[in-house]
């Protein structure tokens, strides 16, 4: 890969995608830490006050935060890639780069916010007396993975998403079902226990029970459920990624 | 066998001059009939076409030498396009070679690397990586492309308060100063007041003048007359005629 080569262009695409945000709108980038933020203060209200959910081991708004950030990454990184080759095609028809450059700028971009809305994380650890442990600095190799992970899906379906213009909208709708097969709003005691079997094989799961386990456990990750996430995200970014540069060369004849 | 080797002697030697030589350009591409999986799964039940292969250029063989500036004439979709994107190596030949030796720089179309939000400042630096410029070049030569498309005041504006001319002045002093080898023009002169036009053309002259290999597609035929002193014309994606550009166009009016 020379992307070594390129590293330029692709810190002025992910400024681009965060910039271009922050002025198109009055609160700009707040909305990106107070977007996750309200989303968490209404489930928390429903969850714990009407819904009655118990025995978490952490407080609920703090257990729900901890599996938000990390889907709200992953879905928007993906929705937003799957515009971003149609978006730029005046580009793609006029001058050559390697196309990963604007999936990985969209990203970057989106890792921006995750960091962003980390800092509230933080605070609300503090807030609930969660205590500090070295675990905790797991979650760095943690997120690259599953930055890698997101990579592959989004290389995948932005090709996709190229050819047919409405694999978008089909998205969306996988997403919504994704969403409530990953835990992000329950912990998987509460899934009956002859299902369970799907967490073992939805990366996303094991991203965010192991986020979980490092961040409000103080305790290390299941390693065996992560080494399965560890080959499923490097398979599928190796079988994505060679998809995408086959495609690459007929990007400007379709977009 | 003598002759032969001759032959081959000699294409090789100018090969070796021609900073972009086509032999036997074949390019085929598949014109989808459906842009979206609804279609395409309502097409395949009433068995309509979904691909069509369409034959956009038809065994080009031709060279350019080093300091030439070729006019690239013909009809609509008589391959111009297609060519420009084999030349700027966006897209690649199906069969048949195509060498290109040397920076080409794309006059890009409007504001293609441009984002409204942002300002002029920032969408200089943007275009410019995106044209392939170190971040340190553009630093550089950043007052020089200011005061070309004589934008000093605006500079920090966001290119969206800017009116089209604005755009175009700042668009095409991004990519001249980019001091490309091979430089493509395609009909970006159309836009802005005539004075900055004329002040275009005489940058290009010193482009010609310094040995900067010029391909020019347009419409209008007064440029090209004026501007290059070969053109090649394409029908149908073949080469109708290669030579002098007051023959050629003599062919174009006939038709």
């Amino acid at each position: 890969m020379k992307l070594f080569a390129h590293w330029e262009l692709i810190k002025h695409l992910t400024m681009r995608e965060i910039k271009a945000r922050y002025k198109q709108s009055f609160l700009g980038l707040f909305w990106v830490i107070l977007n996750p933020f309200f989303q968490m203060l209404i489930m928390s209200f429903v969850f714990s006050h009407i819904m009655k959910v118990q025995n978490l081991g952490v407080p609920f708004p703090i257990f729900l935060y901890a599996g938000l950030l990390p889907w709200t990454f992953f879905a928007n990184s993906i929705s937003n890639s799957m515009s971003i080759l149609p978006e730029n095609g005046s580009l793609i028809k006029k001058i050559y780069f390697p196309r990963e450059i604007l999936i990985i700028s969209t990203l970057l971009a989106k890792a921006f916010d995750f960091a962003l809305s980390t800092i509230v994380f933080i605070l609300l650890m503090f807030w609930f007396h969660i205590p500090f442990t070295a675990y905790m600095l797991l979650f760095i190799p943690l997120f690259a993975l599953q930055f890698v992970f997101t990579l592959g899906i989004s290389l995948l379906l932005s090709v996709m998403n190229l050819l047919y213009r409405d694999v978008q909208y089909l998205f969306t709708l996988i997403l919504t079902l994704w969403f409530y097969l990953t835990p992000v709003i329950y912990s998987i005691d509460f899934f009956p226990e002859q299902y369970r079997w799907i967490f073992k094989i939805n990366p996303m799961a094991v991203f965010i029970n192991a986020y979980r386990e490092v961040l409000l456990g103080g305790d290390a990750p299941n390693w065996a459920s992560l080494g399965i996430g560890i080959l499923v995200s490097g398979l599928l970014f190796i079988v994505a990624f060679s998809i995408f540069k086959k495609a690459e060369g007929m990007f400007a004849d379709v977009v | 066998m003598i002759a032969w080797i001759y032959v081959t002697m000699y294409t090789i030697m100018t090969h070796e001059h021609s900073v972009i030589a086509f032999s036997n350009v074949e390019k085929y591409f598949f014109l989808q009939h459906q842009k979206t999986l609804k279609e395409l799964v309502q097409a395949l039940f009433i068995k309509q076409k979904t691909l069509e292969r369409i034959h956009a250029l038809k065994d080009l063989s031709f060279t350019v030498e080093k300091g030439e500036c070729v006019g690239i004439i013909g009809k609509n979709g008589a391959g111009k396009s297609t060519l420009l994107k084999l030349i700027a190596q966006v897209s690649s030949p199906t069969s048949g070679t195509a060498t290109i030796n040397g920076k080409v720089a794309p006059l890009i179309e409007l504001g293609a690397g441009f984002h409204p939000e942002l300002t002029g400042r920032e969408n200089v630096f943007l275009n410019g990586v995106i044209l392939g410029m170190k971040e340190s070049f553009i630093k550089k030569k950043f007052a020089d492309i200011v005061q070309f498309a004589e934008l000093n005041e605006f500079i920090d504006m966001p290119v969206k308060y800017y009116s089209s001319g604005m755009y175009m002045r700042l668009a095409f002093s991004v990519a001249i100063f980019i001091e490309p080898e091979i430089l493509l023009i395609d009909e970006i002169l159309a836009v802005g007041d005539t004075a900055f036009q004329e002040k275009c053309l005489q940058k290009m002259n010193e482009f010609k003048k310094n040995g900067t290999t010029i391909i020019f597609v347009s419409h209008s035929m007064d440029t090209v007359k004026n501007f290059c002193d070969r053109v090649i014309y394409l029908q149908e994606g073949k080469i109708l005629y290669d030579g002098e550009t007051k023959k050629g166009l003599e062919l174009y009016h006939q038709k």
